[in-house]
C-alpha cells in the first residue's frame, strides 16, 4: 500500500487505542513500584517512590518463588524440547518416510489437541496419584510434553511437506540411514520452525495454571502461576504492591522472550494456522 | 501418498540394502511415528475415554463408579448453579467472538501497510505474552471498587465511578470478557495481518484507482478475501472461550456466590472441591462436544491448506 494509507486519522486512532492498551501495563509497573507502607489506594494513577525491588523480594519470599522458578524453568525448557523432537520425528515419518496410512496417524496425533484440558484432568490426577507421579517434577514434564506433541507434529508435518523430495533421495544415494538423515539433514533444515514451536510451547508451559493446580502441591514442584495465585489469596487486597510485583515478575520472562523473538511468534502462528 | 509408486525408476543398484531403503523408508517409519502416537494415546486419549465413562456414573474418586445413566447430564440442565455457569459460558462465547475479533480486525486493517505498522501493533501484542493469571491480577486491580477504572471515570466526570465491577452478574462476566479482550485482540490482529498478506496487491490497486477507498475498499475487496482467516479466528475464539478458567479463577473464583462461574470452573469445583467426579466428567464431556463442533468449523481450513507453507 502507499503513503495515503498512513494518513493522520489512521495513525491517531492507532495511537489512542495503543495508549489505552498500555494503560494497564503502566498501572502495573507504577503500583508494583510503590512502597507497601503508606500505599494510597485512592491515587493509583500517580507514581510515587520506587520500591520495586523490595516488592520483588517480598513476593519472592512469600510465594517461595525461588523453588518454583527453578521447577518452572525446567518444565518450560525440557518439555517443549522433547515435544519438538517427538513431533518432528512424527512429521518426518509421515511426510518424508511416507508412513503407511500416514494421514490417519496424523489425524490421530493431531486429534489430541481438539478436546479441552478439562477432559483429561481428573484421570490424570487419579492416574498420577496411583503411579506415584503426582506432585513430582517428572510427572509435570511428562504431562507438559504430551500436551505439546500434537501441535508440534502438526507444524512439522506442514513444514516437511514444503521440502523437495529430491533432498531425501539425494541423502539415500549418499548412503545415510533413516535416523542419520533425520538428525543431520531434516532437523537442521527445520531450525526456524523448531524454534517457533519451542517458543510457543515454552510460553504455554510457563503460563499454565490448570495442570499445575491439579497435579502438584509442594513448593518445589508447583509451577509459577499456581504459586502466584497462592500469593494473591494469602494477601487479598492488603499488600497490593507485593501481589502486583509478583505478577510483573512472573510475566517478565515471557514478555522478554516475546520481544526478542517476535518473528518466531508470528511464524509459529502462521505455521499453526495454515 | 499413492504418487510414491510413480516416480521410482528403480535404477540398477548393486547394493540391495540401498534399494530397500530407497523404496520409501517405510520399514523404519513407524518407529519415528510411534513416540508421538504413544504419548498422545496414553496421556490424552486414554484419560478422554475414562472421563467419558465416568460421566455416566456416580463416582467420588474412592469407591468404584456406579452406573447412573444420564443423571449427571440431567443435573447440568436442572441445577440452578450449573445453568448459571452454562449461561455465563454462553456469554463468554458471544463476547469473545465479537469484541476481540472486531478489534483485532480493526487493528489489522489500520496497521497493515502502515509505515510504522509493526511498532503500532506492538502494544496490542504485548498482553499476549502475559499469562491468564497475570492478566487476572492486573485487571482485578484495575477493576477494584473505586480502583483505577473508577478513578479514571471520576477524573473525566463520567458516570460509573463507584461501580463494583466484579460484584454482581452478569456485569462481572462482561468485565472479565473485556480483560481477556485486552489480551486476545492483538493475536487476532496478527492472524488477520497474515490473512491480509495473502491477498494479491494488484486487484486492490486497481480498485483504488477506480476510486474505491477506505470503508468501501474494505467492504467490497478486502473483507470477502478475509473469509477463511475470519473463520479460523472465530473458531479459535469459540474454542478458547469455552475453556475460560484462569482469568475467572484469579479475579472472582466464580463468585460472588456462583455468579461468574463458567462451565470450565464448575468442572474443576465439582471434581476437586466437591469430589463429584461424575458431575465434573459430564461437564467436561459436554464442553468437549461443543468444542469439537466449533473446531470442525476451522479445522477444515487448517487441514485442507496443510501444505501451503
Amino acid at each position: 500500500m502507499n503513503k495515503t494509507s498512513s494518513g493522520p486519522v489512521r495513525t491517531a486512532i492507532l495511537v489512542v487505542l495503543g495508549l489505552i492498551w498500555l494503560a494497564p501495563v503502566y498501572l502495573l509497573i507504577v503500583n508494583a513500584s510503590k512502597a507497601v507502607d503508606g500505599y494510597d489506594a485512592a491515587s493509583v494513577w500517580k507514581p510515587s517512590g520506587f520500591s520495586l525491588f523490595a516488592n520483588f523480594g517480598d513476593a519472592w519470599e512469600k510465594a517461595a518463588l525461588g523453588d518454583t522458578l527453578v521447577a518452572t524453568t525446567l518444565y518450560s525448557v525440557v518439555a517443549p524440547v522433547l515435544a519438538v523432537l517427538i513431533g518432528a520425528a512424527a512429521g518426518y515419518a509421515i511426510v518424508v518416510l511416507r508412513l503407511r496410512r500416514g494421514f490417519l496417524w496424523f489425524v490421530f496425533i493431531f486429534g489430541g489437541t481438539i478436546f479441552p484440558l478439562q477432559m483429561i484432568l481428573m484421570p490424570l490426577f487419579s492416574g498420577f496419584a496411583d503411579s506415584g507421579l503426582y506432585d513430582t517434577r517428572v510427572g509435570m514434564i511428562i504431562v507438559y510434553t504430551a500436551i505439546s506433541v500434537p501441535f508440534s507434529a502438526f507444524v512439522m508435518r506442514n513444514f516437511f511437506t514444503g521440502i523437495a523430495r529430491s533432498v531425501f533421495e539425494a541423502a539415500i544415494v549418499d548412503g545415510g540411514g533413516m535416523f542419520r538423515i533425520f538428525r543431520s539433514i531434516y532437523l537442521p533444515m527445520a531450525g526456524s520452525a523448531l524454534a517457533a514451536i519451542f517458543i510457543l510451547q515454552a510460553t504455554f508451559v510457563w503460563n499454565d495454571l490448570l495442570l499445575g493446580l491439579t497435579l502438584s502441591q509442594s513448593e518445589s514442584v508447583r509451577p509459577i502461576m499456581p504459586a502466584l495465585t497462592g500469593l494473591q489469596s494469602t494477601y487479598g487486597g492488603a499488600a497490593l504492591p507485593t501481589v502486583l510485583a509478583g505478577g510483573l515478575l512472573v510475566s517478565l520472562p515471557t514478555v522478554v522472550l516475546f520481544l526478542a523473538a517476535q518473528r518466531f511468534f508470528s511464524r509459529g502462528l502462521a505455521l499453526g494456522q495454515f | 501418498m499413492t504418487s510414491s509408486t510413480i516416480e521410482r525408476p528403480a535404477p540398477v543398484k548393486n547394493r540391495a540394502s540401498k534399494q530397500r531403503s530407497a523404496r520409501t523408508g517405510a520399514g523404519s517409519a513407524p518407529l519415528f511415528g510411534l513416540p508421538a502416537a504413544a504419548v498422545v494415546a496414553l496421556l490424552l486419549y486414554l484419560p478422554f475415554l475414562w472421563t467419558t465413562y465416568v460421566s455416566f456414573t456416580d463416582y467420588d474418586g474412592l469407591a468404584s463408579p456406579v452406573w447412573s445413566g444420564l443423571a449427571n447430564y440431567k443435573a447440568m440442565f436442572s441445577d440452578p448453579d450449573l445453568i448459571g455457569a452454562l449461561v455465563n459460558t454462553l456469554l463468554w462465547v458471544v463476547g469473545m467472538v465479537t469484541l476481540p475479533v472486531v478489534l483485532g480486525l480493526l487493528i489489522a486493517v489500520l496497521t497493515y501497510g502502515h509505515r510504522w505498522g509493526t511498532w503500532l501493533r506492538l502494544p496490542f501484542l504485548l498482553p499476549y505474552a502475559i499469562s491468564g493469571v497475570a492478566v487476572g491480577v492486573i485487571w482485578g486491580f484495575v477493576l477494584q471498587p473505586d480502583g483505577a477504572l473508577g478513578q479514571a471515570l471520576g477524573y473525566f466526570g463520567l458516570p460509573g465511578a463507584h461501580t463494583g465491577w466484579l460484584q454482581a452478574g452478569p456485569g462481572n462476566t462482561l468485565m472479565m470478557v473485556v480483560a481477556v479482550t485486552w489480551q486476545a485482540a492483538g493475536v487476532n490482529a496478527l492472524l488477520f495481518v497474515i490473512g491480509l498478506q495473502s491477498i494479491p496487491a494488484e486487484p486492490l490497486e486497481a480498485a483504488r484507482l477506480d476510486g474505491a477507498d477506505g470503508f468501501r475498499l474494505f467492504l467490497h475487496h478486502l473483507w470477502p478475501q478475509l473469509r477463511p482467516i475470519t473463520t479460523v479466528v472465530i473458531g479459535l475464539s469459540i474454542v478458547g472461550s469455552l475453556k475460560t478458567f484462569d482469568v475467572v479463577w484469579v479475579m472472582t473464583q466464580g463468585g460472588p456466590g456462583t455468579s461468574s462461574e463458567t462451565l470450565a470452573l464448575s468442572m474443576y469445583k465439582e471434581t476437586f472441591v466437591l469430589n463429584d467426579y461424575g458431575q465434573g466428567a459430564a461437564i467436561a464431556l459436554f464442553l468437549s462436544l461443543v468444542t469439537f463442533a466449533a473446531s470442525i468449523l476451522y479445522l477444515r481450513y487448517q487441514l485442507s491448506d496443510g501444505d501451503s507453507r
